[in-house]
């Protein structure tokens, strides 16, 4: 016995390492320890309402105070929209106040989704909010206050149903373009079915005041009952076009939609001659992502059974948006609950490509939920999960990771909120409150250990454009390239404006490149795992952020 | 406190006998120190327990790993990240790319276990991403470097998170002082005597950083490597294990990170654990450090003495500091310095923890009035730049490493030098005078001065380093 015994208690505690929870899962990755604390943290909020807030309920993520964190607006369908300010502390539990958005009771109601979006170019971000009737853009001034700013932008709010935004800066303009995707014209005869309100992409006027105009909105024409979209780059020209999911519910004829959006020029439906083929799915929500990193984007479409992974077919010219589905060879349908009894076919909201675990691999979050009382969909569906794993598979983390509740869910915003590098979950249900989960990193037999090294970036584009909409964000690690696009839209009626988040797995440092909105490369910026890094076009080197210490209030 | 002592008695619990294991004869071709720990080491270890747990990390650091222990990584590279090679190595060994040896001690052995090597023991320092099966010795795919001796290492990485702790503490000082003032507030980075430049905080949080100097951005000051880019003990340790041995430890080569136990697909599954690895770092941080001998002769005693006056006239003392004072001498593992992929102390419930005053060198250190161990290591735990327009030989590498550019290097500690020869970062120079007069850039002032004194003076100089000796 060469290395002898020092003490007398003889039972292993790397056994019960072992066979912890997570032990006899085929999924070695780490899963992240969800904590739901809504209701502690000081969120009370429901999105509730008849028919017209079956969809919606959307949830903007971004800072109005300065302090970087990601602050909430909350869609509330019949009741209130609200605001919340995040007060929690660094790695701590999560904690928001509530505070006024400035607007009047009409206006406060009826909100079915909210994105971010900094129009004016000021130091302060503005706001979207997508409501039955007028749509309304809110000013963002100082200490999280908002003007109602229609009229100063000439905006037309509208009157219809609006459950779809997105925005991007076209070339040279100095102020972003937005899209409104528009669902039931409950107006027109026969409503529902077969009566979809227009679209409209609203292009900035030029203008001797520095505000844009938005007086010449134009009609996107046809329209199919709009849920969400996207303003994508999805051939690397560097012209974005614009990803329409639709709800084939109440559409007749219909299909998704991608729209060439050329400068100046007339926007156009890319038409099956020009290679794109018609799908007709309950189109809820779209998130993109670059996830076998040849700088082309997937898109996930959730809907109603299975959620759909786009990929542009390589077979085909590549000039040619010509997509084919890869969902289920990537084990990531989602097509009915992964839990419980109800094996009926889920219905899928919202969509967000997200590290939740920071192992490099990017994870799909869906929120669920029944619309109201279908009976042929389930029931009780929970969230989604999905980590992305080994040979570009998905697995089903949601009961594991504590998201499998029995809501139903809409808008969601997967961010980090408490400045600790790990991303937690905002959702929005209806009809119930709101979901707020904490990631606590990975539950061992003693507590929690931090998941995989992480980045956060945030970009400065300078005097237009401040938040480098249309941006590419690529992290070099190793061999491994990660990249993301900065983009305004899409989702379930949600939106996030903030630290673009990297899980960098062991890497203990990253190399960044940008490739500004105007097609600009940058240099290589190095930067230190772990940290919060603020890249600026003009300046040569990445400022670190640092959140309040922990402990401090 | 007492909790902590009970869980290390736990963790202690299977010290196994390693021959028992699995009826193996005793000539089995084999590491018997491998998975001599069964449980991880935690809380405070007691003298008997950190005896145990360094006489194991002896054995591993003498060990020579063979096929059987997983020796050899044949589909993965070199790198700190695990990387797959493009193609399967057929050959156990490269002398380049490695694995290039069985043992660490294969190297570290001058003047005795744990020392440096003679320049046959050069490495070949590349990140292994790309260019991974290099067979070439050009300097465009790989940089050449000594072999470094180890003895003191414990004291530096306390050194080191006491300085990063320091940095880090300032930088909140600065960060809260300007949210009060909502005013940028620019402080200068001095730890231990030792200045780091400056940063600048805004009020928003933000940092500038572009005054820093001598340190990584994030201010963590990492004492290992001649580059001085490894944060710890455990981190080289894990890099170098899989580099020189293709031993590949499983907290960052496991399934957790790879999603397969057997990541260099050798047939062994996670070849060196979590607590094989503490065992490894339980006996580099508790080797005692390098001493200043008195020498045997007279004349010796009396150059030496002189010598340590020029030391500090020409300035060689202004990097290569006599000794940086220590306030803790408890060795915790893992520390708090490193990030995912090597454990740290989030990733455990209890590191564990040592104190290396009860160690018998640790009473001859000196101390200061405050009680601070002065740890004479010859050093500052800085990078400074080395070369200039006609004194650039330090400069022969072409790849930067870490970020660190070419010919920036951390301050090499003199302690033990007068066992360690060759010396430089490629172990090119095969005298004291050699290595002094290779000094430029920053070090350019101390080295003209050397070289402008008279030849006795200088002699005086050699004498004196040649006391600084491992024993």
């Amino acid at each position: 016995m060469k290395y002898k015994f020092t003490s007398v208690l003889a039972f292993s505690f790397l056994a019960n390492v072992l066979t912890s929870t997570f032990a006899a899962e085929p999924f070695t990755f780490d899963i992240p320890s969800m904590k739901e604390q809504a209701k502690d943290a000081g969120l009370t909020h429901s999105y509730d309402g008849p028919w017209e807030f079956f969809v919606g309920g959307g949830v903007a993520s971004f800072d109005c105070n300065g302090d970087r964190l990601p602050d909430l607006v909350l869609s509330g369908g019949s009741s209130p929209a609200q605001l919340f300010i995040n007060k929690s502390p660094t790695a701590g539990a999560l904690k928001f106040t509530s505070a006024p958005l400035g607007l009047s009771k009409r206006d406060a109601t009826k909100v079915l989704g909210a994105y971010p979006v900094n129009i004016d170019n000021d130091a302060h971000t503005d706001l979207v909010l997508l409501r039955l009737g007028e749509n309304i853009i809110l000013k963002g001034g100082p200490n999280c206050s908002f003007t109602k700013a229609n009229h100063t932008l000439a905006f037309n709010g509208g009157a219809e149903w609006t459950t779809g935004f997105a925005a991007t800066w076209e070339k040279n303009s100095p102020y972003p373009t937005l899209a409104f995707g528009n669902y039931v014209d409950r107006t027109a005869p026969g409503s529902p079915w077969g009566t979809c309100s227009d679209n409209v992409l609203a292009r900035p006027l030029s203008t001797s005041k520095k505000l844009p105009n938005y007086s010449e909105p134009i009609a996107l024409t046809p329209a199919y009952c709009s849920l969400s979209m996207l303003f994508t780059d999805w051939n690397k020209s560097g012209q974005p076009a614009l990803r329409v999911t639709n709800d084939r519910q109440y559409y007749r004829g219909g299909q998704e939609q991608l729209w060439r959006i050329p400068e100046r020029g007339a926007p156009r439906q890319f038409t099956k001659a020009q290679g794109w083929k018609p799908l007709r799915i309950w189109g809820m929500g779209i998130s993109e992502a670059d996830l076998d990193q040849d700088g082309i984007p997937e898109y996930a479409l959730s809907s109603m059974g299975d959620t759909m992974l786009q990929t542009l077919d390589k077979e085909d010219d590549t000039d040619r948006p010509t997509y084919r589905d890869e969902a289920f060879a990537k084990q990531m349908t989602a097509h009915r609950p992964y839990t419980g009894t109800d094996l009926n076919p889920s219905t899928g909201w919202h969509t967000q490509f997200a590290d939740f675990n920071n192992d490099t691999r990017l994870d799909l979050f869906i929120a669920k939920g029944n619309v109201e009382a279908m009976p042929d969909f389930a029931k009780f569906d929970p969230d989604n999960m999905l980590l992305g794993g080994l040979k570009n598979k998905f697995f089903e983390a949601g009961d594991k990771a504590g998201i499998a509740r029995n809501t139903r869910g809409r808008g969601a915003a997967v961010i980090d909120l408490n400045a600790d590098g790990m991303l937690d979950l905002v959702v929005v249900n209806r009809k119930a409150n709101v979901s707020l989960f904490r990631n606590q990193g990975t539950q061992t037999s003693w507590g929690h250990r931090p998941l995989g090294n992480w980045i956060g970036i945030e970009l400065d584009n300078g005097k237009i454009n401040r938040n480098a909409i249309g941006a590419k964000v690529t992290v070099k690690t190793g061999n491994l390239t990660q990249s993301r696009t900065i983009q305004i839209g899409g989702g379930h009626a949600s939106g996030q404006l903030g630290f673009v988040h990297f899980g960098l797995g062991v890497a203990e440092r990253t190399k960044i490149r940008v490739q500004w909105p105007n097609g600009d490369w940058s240099h290589e910026y190095r930067v230190f795992s772990n940290n919060f890094v603020q890249i600026s076009r003009n300046k040569p080197d990445a400022l670190y952020w640092y959140p309040k210490p922990i402990g401090t209030k | 406190m007492k909790q902590a002592i009970i869980s290390c008695l736990i963790l202690f619990s299977l010290l196994a006998d390693s021959t028992a294991s699995a009826g193996e004869p005793i000539w089995e071709e084999k590491t018997e120190a491998l998975g001599a720990i069964t449980t991880m080491p935690s809380g405070t270890l007691s003298s008997a327990q950190l005896k145990t747990l360094t006489q194991i990390g002896l054995d591993l650091f003498t060990a020579k790993f063979t096929r059987l222990d997983g020796a050899g990584r044949p589909a993965a590279t070199q790198a700190i990240i695990p990387t797959k090679a493009r193609h399967k190595a057929t050959q156990a060994f490269s002398r380049l790319a490695g694995p290039d040896s069985l043992a660490c001690s294969s190297c570290h052995n001058d003047p005795v276990v744990g020392g440096a090597g003679d320049f046959i023991t050069n490495v070949f320092v590349s990140e292994g991403f790309t260019n991974a099966n290099f067979d070439t010795t050009d300097p465009q795919f790989s940089n050449e470097r000594g072999t470094n001796h180890l003895f003191g290492a414990g004291l530096l990485e306390l050194l080191a998170r006491e300085m990063s702790n320091e940095l880090a503490a300032l930088r909140s000082k600065a960060l809260n002082q300007a949210a009060r003032n909502n005013a940028p507030v620019k402080i200068l980075l001095i730890t231990k005597g030792v200045s780091f430049g400056s940063i600048t905080a805004m009020p928003d949080g933000l940092v500038d950083l572009k005054h820093v100097e001598g340190v990584d951005t994030d201010l963590v000051i990492r004492p290992f490597s001649q580059k001085g880019v490894m944060a710890s003990l455990r981190q080289f340790t894990i890099n170098a294990m899989n580099h020189h041995h293709g031993m590949q430890a499983s907290e960052r080569y496991g399934d957790r990170w790879t999603g397969n136990k057997d990541f260099d697909e050798d047939t062994h599954n996670d070849e060196l654990t979590p607590t094989d690895i503490s065992a490894l770092v339980a006996w580099q941080a508790t080797l005692r450090p390098p001493i200043a001998k008195k020498p045997s002769s007279k004349n010796w005693q009396q150059a030496a003495a002189k010598g340590e006056h020029v030391f500090n006239e020409y300035g060689c003392a202004t990097c290569h500091m006599k000794s940086l004072p220590l306030s803790s001498l408890t060795f915790q593992d893992p520390g708090s310095f490193d990030v995912s992929g090597t454990l740290n102390s989030m990733a455990v419930k209890t590191p564990a923890s040592y104190d290396l005053n009860k160690l018998a060198w640790a009473k001859q250190l000196p101390r200061n009035d405050k009680g601070e161990v002065l740890v004479p290591l010859f050093g500052d735990l800085k990078r400074h730049k080395m070369t200039d327009r006609t004194v650039a030989i330090l400069g022969n590498e072409l790849l930067s490493q870490r970020f660190v550019g070419r010919d920036i290097f951390m301050t090499a500690e003199l302690w033990g030098i007068g066992s360690t020869s060759p010396y430089g970062h490629r172990n090119d120079f095969t005298t004291l005078e050699g290595i002094i007069l290779a000094h430029g850039g920053e070090g350019r002032d101390a080295r003209d001065a050397y070289k402008a004194a008279p030849k006795e003076e200088r002699s005086s100089l050699i004498a004196y380093l040649k006391t600084l000796v491992i024993k």
